[in-house]
């Protein structure tokens, strides 16, 4: 027994060394200082044109593919004018595939088309333009306009968009008046917040609109509850793989082989940063340069920020130096921090190499 | 439409083509309008088709050659036409019959709330008018002795899935309405935090005053009931799920309402999912002392969901069925899965749209429910009018003969179907005794597989046509059955029930088959032996008056309540049996 205790007491000290040696050896091995973001990785430009000269495998078979589901036309139709929306899904990009049906089946009906991939996608612009579709059909058909003007005869460029869906939804014309919105990537970037999916539901269930949309992600059904997938965009689920590659889908993108780090970056920053106004280019000059003096500082508190910029006539107002940052922050020039006294920082998310090339891009 | 016509290799490099690739980086833009020439086409399309009859008269096959692939697509197009409408016209009398049963189910708890609302509203004007400068000041009116309370009638929908709820609290607003009330219907979504009280007084104000108003002031309401005699009916605003909302924008709602409360009576109606208790999760101590609340209770999913199967499953022949398969899915997802009236009727939507886009038959259908409202089945003669009418039978000039016996199957079908549907009827009043759903019973019906197993075995059948007289043990009959099926738990249910609900139950069962001469007359030689029965005992019955008084089930002995049992055990096989539910396979 003596014995058996004591082998006992052995392995479980062994064992609680080596957890310890592991243990220590991991922690040794955290301490290192190479990141994910140093592994040098091929430039985009390069990548692309790499990707470019790849040649396309089996086109003749995707081709075929697509070419079978044409046959299912007639039974798309169907189910759209029956009051069902399509929602296409599979591996491969749809947009060419549908946009053939909708230029093959659905040439009776007015056809808009939403590309959920991009990364702005005004909605209301889009109600806007489905409701002067709308109103120029009803004007065509019945050579009665007044009547049917939305509310009160206002534009339609001022009306709420909560307006706007009730224009779509009541708009008197006849049953068989329909305008097809093809939404591509109706879980884009573009159009993945709740409030827009709420739009969308709602924009689906009016009665003169019918939805065809795509979608690629494979929890994308989590947008929607179960008001919106029975009763609003009321879906038929159609397994269309197609195997195409998402040429279009994917240029906006960043390819996740390309080096995401500063070419790409200063590129995107200069952009941004000329399309703003001269005054709105200073003050992000002013808080750059105070990010290169003061390598070593947490960011530039906003007080600081705001009385250097007055001291140079940039701004007036906190006013106007809190709408400069917030177009800073929409295109993540400007990033805040919570320095370690409580006070918010402001930061530019940029390397002091890759600032400088921003600086003197814009000067 | 050619399968290999070249545009699909076009379309499929849209970046190729220069307007494409515009077009790629829009937001949106518009791919093409309506072709104008629409109704031209629709019109000269039927004008073809006219014409190619009157030709295909004289020469059908030169017709042909002529017109070649244009008949096709006109063709095409117009049975497309067809099974639209057909679809059309099913789908539209499913969902108004499914509108019809729900309204039904909640005609009382409506009318409770309408009475409750009209309690509170005669409560709210004892406390008497207030005087013009209260009412049009800017500030809440509020007198010590009268704290503010909001009436508040708490809904329990006894349904997790507040999906099912949004028509019922819609139809709960129309009632109202009609009742002569001022009705706002707030989704919880106005209550979020994004939104905040002034989304939620925006929307109310949206609901109650028609028209856009930007301020969010709840005095514009005060002063819009004080105005144009509004003040003359009650206002009620209908809250539909409460475990939706944010609990502390929903607070701040309610304490500003009671605020107000003698210059805006307001009335709450709030959705619960849960339970009441719950209440006291999502509101604060503060403001449920400002609800003064009452209960009411709305049916459960699966009551609705037999009302639902009963109305459009079993009773309306016409429209379209729903196999074995179909029938099983979508009472597994809705049990197991599920638990939504709302998803069951879209996949029986899905269902009805599969069948008109896949059987090419089935726009005749589509007719049949639109013509025949109340008649049980059509004549063979009207079904073969709208046979005649398809492109196909048109086009092949199909042989009369086989028109004529396929309208004549049709029709009888049709016939069938309508005995089909009282059996499944009666043997669901049966099951009622045995709490079985309908919905599980019509899956049970619809399975092939049972019949099967009773077909194989000849004698036992043989016994069960002789039942109907014989005394013999009716639980032998069922031995080929599983014991497990429902038929069998409603089976043995009857022979365990008292003589007097036998005797309703006969009684349900005479009403069901009132018209349907087939079944009645089974039915009616087991009446004349209940009405024996009945004389026996009342003739015994006399003899000792102070039995009178008692229970019905005392004025049968035990010997006559037995037969009773088997006689209607003997009609429940004979629904069961093969010339009757079998009858459709």
């Amino acid at each position: 027994m003596d014995m058996e205790d004591d082998d006992m007491e052995e392995e479980e000290f062994e064992f609680s060394r080596d957890y310890f040696l592991a243990k220590e050896s991991g922690s040794s091995r955290k301490k290192s200082t190479h990141k994910l973001t140093d592994i040098d990785l091929v430039d985009e430009q390069e990548l692309r044109e790499a990707v470019s000269q790849i040649e396309p495998k089996h086109q003749n078979e995707i081709l075929t593919l697509i070419d079978s589901y044409r046959k299912f036309y007639p039974e798309w139709l169907l189910a759209l004018r029956c009051g069902f929306g399509l929602l296409m899904y599979g591996f491969g990009s749809k947009k060419a595939m549908i946009e053939d049906f909708a230029s093959t089946a659905l040439t009776e009906y007015s056809v808009l088309v939403i590309n959920g991939y991009l990364h702005t996608i005004n909605l209301k612009q889009v109600l806007i333009a489905l409701a002067e579709i709308l109103l120029d059909q009803v004007k065509t058909r019945r050579k009665v306009s007044s009547r049917d003007l939305p509310k009160s005869q206002q534009p339609l460029n001022s009306q709420s968009i909560e307006d706007l869906l009730s224009f779509l939804d009541e708009v008197e014309t006849e049953n068989n008046c329909f305008v097809c919105v093809i939404i591509h990537n109706i879980d884009g970037p573009g159009l993945r917040d709740s409030e827009t999916q709420n739009y969308l539901a709602r924009l689906a269930a009016c009665t003169h609109i019918c939805v065809v949309a795509s979608v690629d992600h494979v929890n994308a059904p989590l947008f929607w509850d179960k008001h919106n997938v029975h009763t609003q965009f009321k879906w038929c689920w159609y397994h269309v793989p197609t195997f195409a590659p998402y040429k279009v889908e994917g240029t906006f993108y960043p390819p996740i082989l390309a080096h995401g780090g500063a070419n790409q970056n200063v590129k995107t920053a200069t952009i941004v940063l000329q399309s703003l106004t001269p005054n709105a280019q200073s003050v992000f000059k002013v808080l750059a340069e105070h990010q290169l003096s003061h390598p070593d500082d947490g960011g530039m508190e906003t007080n600081d920020l705001y009385s250097a910029c007055r001291e140079h006539f940039l701004v007036s107002s906190q006013v106007t130096l809190n709408s400069h940052l917030t177009e800073f922050k929409d295109h993540e020039l400007v990033k805040i921090k919570r320095h370690s006294d409580g006070q918010d920082c402001l930061y530019i998310p940029l390397a002091a190499d890759a600032l400088r090339k921003v600086l003197s891009e814009i000067s | 439409m050619a399968p290999s016509s070249p545009s699909v290799a076009d379309t499929l490099s849209p970046s190729s083509t220069p307007v494409n690739s515009d077009n790629d980086l829009q937001p949106f833009f518009v791919l093409h309008k309506a072709s104008s020439q629409r109704k031209d086409k629709a019109s000269t399309r039927q004008g073809k088709v006219r014409k190619r009859n009157e030709l295909s008269l004289s020469s059908p096959q030169s017709t042909k050659k002529l017109e070649g692939s244009t008949i096709e697509e006109c063709d095409h197009h117009l049975f497309q036409q067809l099974k639209i409408e057909a679809f059309g016209n099913v789908w539209t009398k499913i969902e108004s019959t499914i509108k019809d049963v729900l309204r039904d189910l909640n005609t009382s708890v409506f009318n409770d709330i309408q009475q409750w609302v009209l309690e509170c509203f005669n409560a709210t004007a004892l406390i008497g008018e207030l005087s013009v400068a209260e009412a049009t000041c800017s500030f809440p009116a509020l007198n010590n002795t009268n704290p503010g309370k909001l009436f508040t009638a708490l809904v329990i929908t006894r349904n997790i899935e507040f999906v099912d709820d949004i028509l019922t609290f819609e139809e709960l607003g129309h009632f109202l309405k009609s009742q002569g009330c001022h009705v706002a219907v707030l989704s919880s979504i106005e209550f979020s935090v994004k939104n905040g009280i002034a989304g939620c007084l925006k929307a109310l104000l949206r609901e109650f005053i028609a028209g856009a108003i930007d301020s969010a002031d709840i005095s514009i309401l005060a002063s819009w009931y004080r105005e144009q005699d509004h003040y003359n009916k009650p206002l009620v605003l209908i809250i539909n799920d409460l475990e939706r909302c944010c609990g502390s924008v929903l607070t701040d709602f309610i304490l500003m309402l009671s605020e107000w409360v003698v210059k805006v009576p307001i009335m709450l109606i709030i959705g619960v999912t849960t339970t009441v208790d719950n209440t006291r999760n999502i509101l604060p101590s503060q403001a449920l002392e400002r609800l003064c609340s009452s209960k009411f209770l709305l049916g459960t999913p699966a009551e609705k969901m037999d009302a639902i199967v009963e109305a459009v499953l079993v009773k309306q022949c016409t429209t379209f069925n729903i196999g074995h398969k179909v029938a099983l899915f979508l009472r597994n997802y809705f049990i197991n899965q599920d638990g939504t009236l709302t998803s069951f009727i879209k996949a029986l939507k899905v269902a009805c749209l599969l069948h008109f886009s896949m059987e090419p038959l089935s726009v005749i259908h589509g007719r049949l429910a639109e013509d025949q409202k109340e008649k049980c089945a059509l004549s063979p003669e009207t079904m073969l009018k709208y046979m005649d009418e398809l492109p196909t039978v048109e086009r092949n000039q199909m042989v009369d003969q086989t028109g004529k016996s396929m309208a004549q199957s049709l029709s009888e079908v049709l016939t069938v179907r309508k005995l089909w549907s009282t059996a499944v009827l009666c043997l669901h009043e049966a099951a009622k005794y045995s709490r079985v759903r309908l919905l599980d019973l019509f899956c049970e019906v619809l399975n092939p597989d049972l019949y099967l197993s009773r077909d194989s075995d000849c004698g036992v059948g043989d016994e069960k046509e002789s039942g109907l007289s014989s005394t013999g043990d009716p639980c032998q009959q069922y031995s080929v059955m599983q014991s497990s099926t429902f038929i069998c738990q409603i089976v043995r249910k009857v022979r365990d029930l008292p003589s007097g609900r036998l005797h309703q139950l006969i009684k349900t069962w005479e009403k069901l088959t009132a018209d349907i001469a087939e079944i009645h007359e089974k039915l009616k030689t087991l009446q004349s032996s209940v009405r024996c029965e009945d004389e026996k005992s009342s003739r015994k019955s006399s003899k000792d008056i102070s039995k009178r008084n008692a229970s019905r089930v005392s004025p049968y002995t035990d010997k006559d309540s037995r037969m009773l049992m088997s006689q209607a055990v003997s009609f429940i096989d004979l629904l069961v049996g093969l010339d009757i539910i079998h009858a459709l396979y």
